[in-house]
């Protein structure tokens, strides 16, 4: 590459945490270690233990097209093995919450090859091959990216992000896939992410304390760090704001032509 | 009927309340002066999973609790987000004093208590049509404000005290 990304604008923490995040080469703290087979279950797409589920007859026995871009591509393991395409989603609550759905678009495109992920307001989902899935999932779940309390792993019925924290300072779930232990401190997955029990619960570490979430947070919020304190952040958001309104609308850009198509130039 | 003078409360915690919190709040809260009605608001809690790989299992919620309130037994069906108090205008001040040094005994947060109008005062069309198309009979009029017009009383309202 020739040139140095700059990944995004602000001169505040929260920009810094989130160039963090966008940085392939920042290595994230890891916090917590989770099996893989519990990783595996929690995802719910394939039982722990079970091979994973490929195309038949195996990519080396089909014929294709030729094809330039298969030459020019390397796949990723899992394309590679013919693997089923599977997701993970997180809802992230407005309570400092590690990330947020538009920073886990931008952090996916950037550190990881051949995902598809969709940003919704409440959730980030992230589509890959099974095989890279998993590897992914470890990574997210147990790296700072990842809070038990403010971070929820929801394939289905996903509401909850924008509510209230509840007295443990968990964020709401209508399902409870996760239950906090007031006598461990601990948190711990009891059914996977669209809502089927487990067989043994998973445990997914200790909810982080508050305090350090500010620090880590990758939301502008007027109770920690507002948006309005970052002018650089605001200056380019405004740039933006600016010069898509007069492009969306054709301002002084259009005009002449408008003006043609309207027979109005003579 | 005679016509009498009433105000709304309205409770608003930081954090939404455990059904161990609202059931401490609710009894002492029932015990002030010029109580007439509660309503319980927040965000409704399924009893099975309605879409989805997992449709038809159940939820078992832990905030979705049979409360005892005043010896009643009482179905929580949502995490309780806010508490609204109807009472009598006369006591209202009283009432707010005595309410904000409940909840500050009760809570470890931080909360809102609001003066004002925040259930319904007049009948709506949907109140009406509930009557006309015998969705419920003999419909109170006290308990106007209190359902939501799609729901039977019989199962959201629960009478407790004289």
């Amino acid at each position: 590459m020739s040139y140095k990304p700059q990944y995004t604008p602000g001169e505040t923490k929260i920009a810094q945490n989130r160039r963090n995040h966008m940085d392939p080469d920042f290595e994230m703290k890891k916090i917590r270690s989770i099996n893989d087979e519990d990783i595996v279950s929690v995802l719910g797409h394939r039982n722990p233990g079970e091979s994973y589920k490929s195309v038949h007859p195996p990519l080396d026995e089909m014929d294709f097209e030729e094809d330039m871009m298969k030459e020019l591509v390397e796949p990723i393991p899992g394309a590679k093995e013919g693997g089923r395409t599977r997701y993970i989603q997180f809802a992230d609550s407005m309570y400092n919450a590690p990330a947020h759905p538009y920073d886990r678009a931008r952090t996916y495109m950037s550190r990881f090859r051949g995902v598809d992920t969709g940003t919704l307001s409440g959730r980030q989902v992230i589509e890959i091959r099974e095989l890279d899935l998993e590897k992914i999932s470890k990574e997210l779940l147990e790296t700072e990216f990842f809070d038990p309390a403010k971070t929820g792993l929801r394939g289905a019925t996903v509401h909850g992000h924008s509510l209230r924290l509840d007295e443990n300072g968990l964020m709401f779930d209508a399902l409870q896939r996760y239950v906090y232990n007031e006598e461990t401190g601990m948190v711990s997955y009891v059914k996977d992410q669209v809502g089927r029990p487990l067989d043994t619960p998973v445990e997914v570490g200790e909810p982080l304390d508050e305090e350090h979430l500010k620090e880590i947070t990758t939301i502008y919020r007027s109770d920690n760090v507002g948006m309005r304190e970052d002018k650089e952040a605001i200056e380019a958001v405004l740039t933006i704001h600016k010069a898509r309104t007069d492009g969306g609308f054709g301002l002084g850009v259009f005009k002449n032509d408008l003006k043609a198509k309207l027979g109005d130039d003579k | 009927m005679e016509p009498i003078k009433a105000i709304d409360v309205r409770i608003f915690p930081h954090r939404r309340l455990k059904p161990g919190t609202t059931e401490k709040l609710l009894n002492e809260l029932l015990d002030l002066e010029g109580v007439l009605k509660f309503l319980v608001n927040g965000e409704s809690l399924p009893k099975v999973v309605g879409y989805g790989p997992a449709r038809g299992t159940r939820v078992n919620h832990p905030d979705r609790k049979i409360i005892t309130v005043k010896g009643k037994e009482v179905e929580l069906l949502v995490s309780v987000g806010d508490i609204i108090v109807t009472i009598r205008h006369e006591n209202l001040e009283e009432f707010v004093e005595k309410t904000k040094a409940i909840l500050e005994e009760t809570l470890n947060f931080g909360f809102d208590v609001r003066v004002g109008i925040f259930t319904r005062t007049k009948t709506t069309v949907s109140d009406k049509l509930k009557v006309a198309y015998g969705i419920e009979e003999d419909f109170d009029p006290n308990l106007i404000g209190l359902v939501d017009p799609k729901t039977n009383s019989k199962e959201t309202v629960k009478l407790i005290g004289d």
